[in-house]
């Protein structure tokens, strides 16, 4: 199994990332769509090759993790944790991993998911949410109603289960994506 | 506005999934935004409509959804691509040459083994004359099949838990 933490991971692109000083009109327009948090980052910008893309998926990475009410923020973080460790993406379980240990204030909960896996887990809610982003994940066509279930049982409103259905496909997209088009430093 | 999702499973306007998805309409208008810029660009660099339908066919066959590969496939009837659909659709291990059939590779791993991709392949992409430019559409757009994929799937879910 890779080393997952929740330590800062650097990350190096395969390909040049535009540059804040030379960016064209629409490229700059593109990253305007982008989170603030993270529209200047190596990654954002190396993305911004292709503005018209960006501008589009941006939005929607946008509102996926950010838009108010629903899925709480911090289920959208552990979430995307646990669909970055199925996917193997040490650099996006990092990030994930750290803002839900900043909202949550649960810090060695999240430890634990990282170090031995969310069969761990003992929260019910978190349980849920982990077991439904990981099959989604890596068979979604096997997913049915049975597998909403545990949702329901914790408490999980439509509204809320259509937020977790969209981090969880979000992070089927960013995953392939910062794997793809860069190095991640990977710690030891 | 027309939705490919909801097209491809049969959400009814007004309907309280369709209500539903109207309460996140950024999410309706951004992944229907990023399908057409990814598919169908004004501008489509080095990367033809064409290409791109093939591209988005092979993922979604990759990922086993027959309902968005029928979807794709019909984009490159309407273009007459016969070719296109064949390459895209062989998903045998017999070695394809040419420049779609590396695009098609590349689609392969981005799409099932993303931490296989190394310098050296995005290198093969540039020899290939593709620019920066080109390189991040198509790995965008090998990465948003995956992401429709998962709503679509999700959703169904939902309308099985409707309809019991």
């Amino acid at each position: 199994m890779k080393h997952f933490t929740m330590e800062e991971v650097g990350w190096t692109p395969r390909l040049p990332p535009v540059e804040a000083e030379t960016a064209t009109p629409a490229q700059l327009a593109a990253l305007e769509a982008c989170p603030p948090a993270q529209r200047l980052s190596t990654y954002f910008l190396t993305l911004a090759n292709d503005p018209g893309s960006l501008g589009e998926r941006g939005a929607l990475f946008n509102t996926v993790m950010y838009a108010p009410r629903g899925l709480p923020r911090a289920d959208r973080e552990f979430s995307t944790a646990v669909v970055s460790m199925a996917n193997g993406c040490v650099y996006c379980t990092s990030v994930h991993a750290r803002r839900f240990a900043e909202l949550s204030k649960q810090r060695e909960a999240m430890q634990r998911v990282l170090d031995e896996g969310h069969a761990v887990e003992t929260d019910p809610r978190r349980r849920a949410i982990a077991d439904f982003s990981e099959k989604l994940t890596l068979t979604p066509g096997a997913v049915s109603a049975a597998d909403l279930a545990p949702l329901r049982a914790a408490g999980m409103d439509d509204l809320e289960v259509l937020d977790l259905i969209h981090s969880i496909a979000m992070f089927a997209n960013a995953n392939r994506l910062m794997q793809s088009l860069g190095e991640t430093d990977a710690p030891e | 506005m027309d939705d490919l999702i909801e097209g491809i499973l049969g959400i009814a306007p007004g309907s309280p999934l369709a209500e539903l998805r109207r309460r996140r309409p950024e999410a309706l208008k951004h992944a229907q935004g990023a399908y057409r810029e990814l598919l169908m660009p004004e501008d489509p660099g080095n990367v033809s409509h064409a290409d791109r339908a093939a591209l988005a066919l092979r993922v979604a066959l990759r990922e086993g959804d027959a309902a968005l590969a029928k979807h794709f496939r019909g984009l490159l009837e309407e273009a007459g691509a016969q070719e296109a659909i064949m390459l895209a659709e062989d998903l045998s291990a017999a070695p394809m040459e040419g420049r779609l059939a590396a695009l098609l590779r590349y689609a392969d791993v981005v799409g099932s083994h993303p931490a296989d991709v190394s310098q050296a392949t995005i290198d093969t992409l540039s020899a290939m004359g593709l620019t920066p430019r080109d390189i991040v559409a198509v790995t965008q757009l090998v990465s948003f099949v995956p992401y429709q994929v998962r709503v679509i799937a999700g959703l169904r879910a939902m309308l099985q838990e409707k309809a019991a």
